[in-house]
């Protein structure tokens, strides 16, 4: 109960730090620029995309039937996607994996899904169009690049909600953080970086 | 991690393999596919937390092996099976050094039992 205030019991770094986080965030804000700028060459505002190496690949597969199966553009919908990861990526303090672990396992789940259809976009190109889109692709690797580091925080929260429920006590106040008994001096930690 | 970024480099090759080594059909397709997972769960198996992410390129790479034999491929996609498979296979064995600690992992998550920290 009573330990450094915001590592995880057990663990030798928190997950929850900024130097943990904030590289998470810069790569969710260069997803949003890159599909910000591919979603307005298919909303039409630009002309042509930028493709170094495959050609025509980009324009045919941005202008593809799949990229428009929902209301909005497939890129303008990823875009959205990585927003919401920068915005949860940056709420809440370095105590977050304990203090809300809803915008921590909510934050997970939302890197979980962009990498997945991510990677489906990555595997239709090829398959279906016989085509590569550079800048589609740059998306992926970022997408992919931010799952991992994503994750330890997602299972620090996790642990603490498995804890909370060991000990009886109710599971939604932990999981909306309107109880959290084990800190209330968090302000003042040691820096909980740990490497 | 360093076997882990091997099985990054692998999942690329196999998505660039149909175009460099010249086959299509069946094992191109297949190598389309799964090129970006095995390359996506060997990113992610490259952090600590998530190491045990590489245990999905083990049966990729048993895969990679059958599926030469199963689909009927040209030699030149046998042959790239035949060498991508198992080292596919033993990157995905190698847990490689793990510094941080991180309370017990995912494991204690669905150990039932009394509080253990």
């Amino acid at each position: 109960m009573t330990r450094a205030p915001d590592i995880p019991p057990g663990w030798s770094y928190n997950p929850a730090s900024w130097s943990q986080r904030l590289p998470i965030v810069a790569a969710a804000l260069q997803g949003f620029g890159i599909a910000g700028y591919l979603s307005a060459f298919q909303f039409g505002w630009l002309r042509s995309v930028w493709e170094p190496f495959f050609g025509d690949g980009s324009r045919q597969i941005l202008s593809s039937k799949i990229s428009r199966l929902l209301p909005i553009p497939d890129a303008a919908l990823g875009a959205f996607g990585y927003l919401a990861d920068a915005v949860a990526g940056v709420i809440g303090g370095r105590g977050r994996w304990r203090t809300m672990p809803w915008i921590v396992i909510g934050f997970g789940i939302l890197v979980g899904p962009l990498g997945a259809v991510s990677i489906a976009l990555v595997i239709l190109q090829p398959t279906m169009f016989g085509e590569w889109c550079t800048l589609c692709l740059a998306t992926a690797v970022i997408s992919v690049l931010m799952i991992g580091p994503a994750m330890d925080e997602v299972l620090a929260s996790c642990q603490h909600l498995r804890r909370v429920v060991d000990r009886g006590e109710p599971f939604w106040e932990a999981f909306w953080g309107q109880s959290h008994p084990e800190t209330s001096q968090s302000s003042v930690g040691v820096d909980g970086g740990g490497r | 991690m360093w076997a882990q970024l091997c099985n990054t480099a692998i999942g690329v090759w196999l998505m660039a393999a149909p175009a460099v080594l010249g086959y299509g059909g069946a094992a191109a397709l297949n190598d389309r596919i799964v090129g970006p997972i095995v390359a996506t769960f060997a990113v992610v198996a490259a952090s600590e937390a998530t190491r045990g992410a590489r245990w999905v390129n083990l049966p990729i790479g048993l895969w990679m092996i059958l599926s030469r034999w199963i689909l009927g491929s040209p030699t030149s996609a046998r042959l790239n099976g035949m060498a991508v498979g198992p080292m596919l296979l033993t990157f995905a064995l190698v847990r490689g050094r793990i510094e941080e600690q991180f309370g017990g992992g995912w494991a204690i998550l669905f150990r039932s039992g009394s509080e253990r920290l």
